[in-house]
């Protein structure tokens, strides 16, 4: 017997053999969904709840903690990476944390958002909650995650203070052009494989140059080239959400 | 799956068991309760008690009835709404005090009567020789020498019809009816 | 009236997807009928505010989309269902459709009750905690009309809901339909001519971008009584004529 529109009462009823006829102005089917309302509704985390509370958006929380990059698997990743490049660091010396520290957090940003990593992305931007904030929040999650992580690991590393946040402008750039890549291609795993060849080309041509590995998150000259490309990159991606640039892929 | 596996799932945390076992006792429990209680009380009640079955399935031994636990469980909810509503809302009136019986809890006792009701119904049809015993020595309180003059069998007869029926409603009581018999 | 389309086109380079479409309605259920390619489907993405109209003006539930404020608030009032819609794997029905509730920005109080009506409406409620990778294609397309009906859209815009559905689940869904549609426009686009007739109160018919036919399917049916035209089905004889008045017109011009 289903438990459905049949317990209103309200349809020409063939009493089922072996159950009494329940009282008509009882609306099963009514209590039925009290039920199912509380056995089946999801109760947010505190984390979740702080960030509705601070967002003032319940939506915003949600999409916030089901990031794809910010799951724990992905965090434990990311964590583990950078802690061999620690060890790496303090045993030969060279700044390998400085240099992962980019990579990882662009193939973070890559894997946050988009139509590369969402498979429901047409129905997300038919939704209240803007696409274009969905992208901010989870971008801006990922890529303060990875800064604190990076800050860890340099600190952990022991390296001179001129390093350990030299890789933050680089790691800007770096998220920005994998997130570009990803928003235009509409594919994450395509973003990441754009930043980190990126910064590996970045990387050597740096130490071509001056025959320093660490140039690449040490020289101040770079600086303003590393905000362009940033700059540069976040208005392709601001342009690549515009409405006007959807296109069909069927009609 | 029958009741018991049911009750068993939902203590597993498998909600559509709980959806099977509404869709098969809601309605009997409903008729029930609609005895004693106006329709939208009834609906909250219902609620509140297969929310209960949710939370409490683990309690359930299967060496009980399966029907027997769940009408337990909707007395116990609806005697506690109707103490949260307050007294001020009972249309009923309470039990009167009946062979020296207190009244006690006019919500509980109003739910025991939707219950012996039932009970009662399955001695057998109106009028048969169960119920007869029933009315006249239960309901009208009569003395045995004036049952069985009044329905001409012997006094020894009466006692004995009046064991069956103690019998008889104590057996429906542990295990509540439905019309076709339980699973 | 909650849509309001006058004149609109659509372009994507060179190709009118939507060359000069005017549509108004108000609650009922509107059938959108037409073969593949021709702009039902960018049509329902302008209706569902994914892109702007390259000409012409289009107003929703009184709004014009094309300001933030009043496409927020059109969004949180609308229901969509993309022909392609994918899923969230590890995701089960309810989190699904208590994910886009929330992202209707519906009153968070009332998403668990919003989402129980929404699952026994479309008859998943023997599945709500199960996730979505052992679902079914049929019942996957179900989750999808479920998070579209949730926030009780008064647009209701779904295209292509029944791909999936077997006969008896496609009699169910015409009756949700005809539910909904007392209070909400709903909008159905589909290739399937029979599906849509039954639940529809009126039909349009587009080829090539534009609208060919509007009426009743009643009237659409009268249309192909006495053509000759192909068809097992009295919707379908009507859908082949106008098509086929539609495209000779076309090639005189």
């Amino acid at each position: 017997m289903k438990v459905s529109q049949d317990m209103t009462g309200d349809r020409d009823d063939v009493p089922v053999p072996g159950q009494p006829q329940w009282p008509r102005d009882v609306d099963l089917h009514r209590v039925w969904l009290g039920v199912a309302a509380e056995v089946w509704r999801r109760r947010p985390g505190i984390v979740e709840r702080l960030a509705g509370r601070t967002l003032r958006s319940p939506g915003l929380a949600r999409v916030l903690v089901t990031t794809p990059s910010l799951l724990i698997g992905w965090v434990i990743a990311s964590a583990v990476v950078l802690a061999a490049g620690v060890f790496a660091t303090l045993e030969t010396g060279m700044p390998l944390v400085a240099l992962l520290a980019p990579a990882v957090a662009a193939a973070g940003v890559a894997y946050a958002y988009g139509p590369g990593i969402d498979p429901a992305w047409e129905l997300s931007q038919s939704m209240a909650v803007s696409d274009r904030m969905v992208l901010l929040v989870r971008v801006v999650a990922v890529f303060a995650l990875n800064a604190a992580l990076g800050v860890a690991a340099s600190a952990a590393s022991g390296t001179a203070a001129a390093v350990t946040f030299g890789w933050l402008v680089p790691m800007t750039a770096v998220s920005a052009l994998a997130l570009a890549a990803a928003t235009v291609t509409r594919s994450a795993s395509a973003g990441v494989a754009a930043g980190l060849a990126a910064w590996a080309i970045t990387v050597l041509l740096a130490h071509s140059a001056s025959g320093q590995l660490i140039t690449a998150v040490a020289s101040s000259v770079l600086v303003a080239p590393y905000l362009a490309v940033a700059a540069a990159c976040t208005a392709v991606v601001w342009f690549a959400t515009t409405r006007i640039h959807k296109e069909s892929h069927e009609r | 799956m029958d009741d018991d596996d049911l009750i068993a799932a939902i203590a597993g945390g498998d909600d559509a068991a709980l959806r099977e076992l509404f869709a098969r006792h809601a309605p009997w429990l409903a008729a029930r309760l609609r005895s004693v209680l106006p329709a939208a009380e009834v609906e909250d009640v219902l609620q509140e008690s297969f929310l209960a079955v949710w939370r409490g399935a683990r309690g359930y031994r299967p060496e009980g009835s399966p029907g027997g636990w769940l009408w337990g469980i909707t007395r116990r909810q609806a005697a506690l709404w109707r103490r949260r509503r307050g007294p001020a809302d009972l249309p009923l009136a309470s039990l009167p005090g009946h062979g020296g019986q207190p009244a006690g809890d006019p919500a509980e006792a109003a739910v025991a009567r939707a219950e012996l009701a039932d009970a009662v119904r399955a001695l057998g049809p109106e009028g048969s020789t169960a119920q007869q015993v029933w009315r006249l020595m239960y309901i009208e309180d009569r003395s045995v020498a004036e049952v069985a003059g009044l329905m001409g069998i012997p006094e020894g007869t009466v006692k004995s019809r009046a064991y069956r029926v103690r019998q008889l409603l104590r057996a429906v009581l542990v295990q509540p009816v439905r019309d076709g018999g339980g699973r | 009236m909650n849509v309001e389309i006058s004149d609109v086109t659509r372009r994507f380079g060179r190709t009118h997807a939507v060359a000069g479409v005017s549509l108004a309605t108000g609650p009922g259920v509107f059938g959108l009928l037409g073969p593949n390619g021709a702009g039902k489907t960018t049509l329902l993405r302008m209706m569902a505010t994914l892109i702007p109209p390259s000409s012409g003006r289009v107003r929703l539930l009184g709004r014009d989309p094309a300001g933030y404020g009043p496409r927020r608030e059109i969004r949180r009032r609308l229901g969509y269902l993309p022909q392609n819609l994918g899923y969230y794997p590890g995701f089960t029905v309810a989190e699904f459709v208590e994910y886009f509730a929330l992202l209707k920005e519906m009153d968070p109080g009332r998403v668990p009750q919003a989402v129980a009506t929404a699952i026994e409406r479309v008859d998943l409620g023997d599945r709500a905690r199960a996730k979505l990778r052992t679902m079914s294609g049929g019942m996957l397309r179900r989750t999808g009309i479920a998070q579209a009906i949730v926030n009780e859209p008064e647009l209701l815009l779904l295209d292509e809901p029944t791909a999936g559905l077997d006969p008896e689940q496609r009699v169910a869904f015409r009756a949700l339909l005809r539910g909904l549609g007392e209070r909400a426009t709903v909008i159905v686009s589909t290739h399937l001519v029979e599906d849509v007739g039954a639940a529809c109160s009126e039909v349009a018919l587009m080829d090539a971008g534009k609208i060919v036919f509007r009426g009743t399917p009643d009237e659409l049916i009268a249309r192909g009584e006495g053509s000759g035209a192909a068809g097992d089905a009295p919707l379908e004889r009507g859908y082949s004529a106008v098509l086929a008045a539609a495209r000779s017109a076309a090639a005189v011009a």
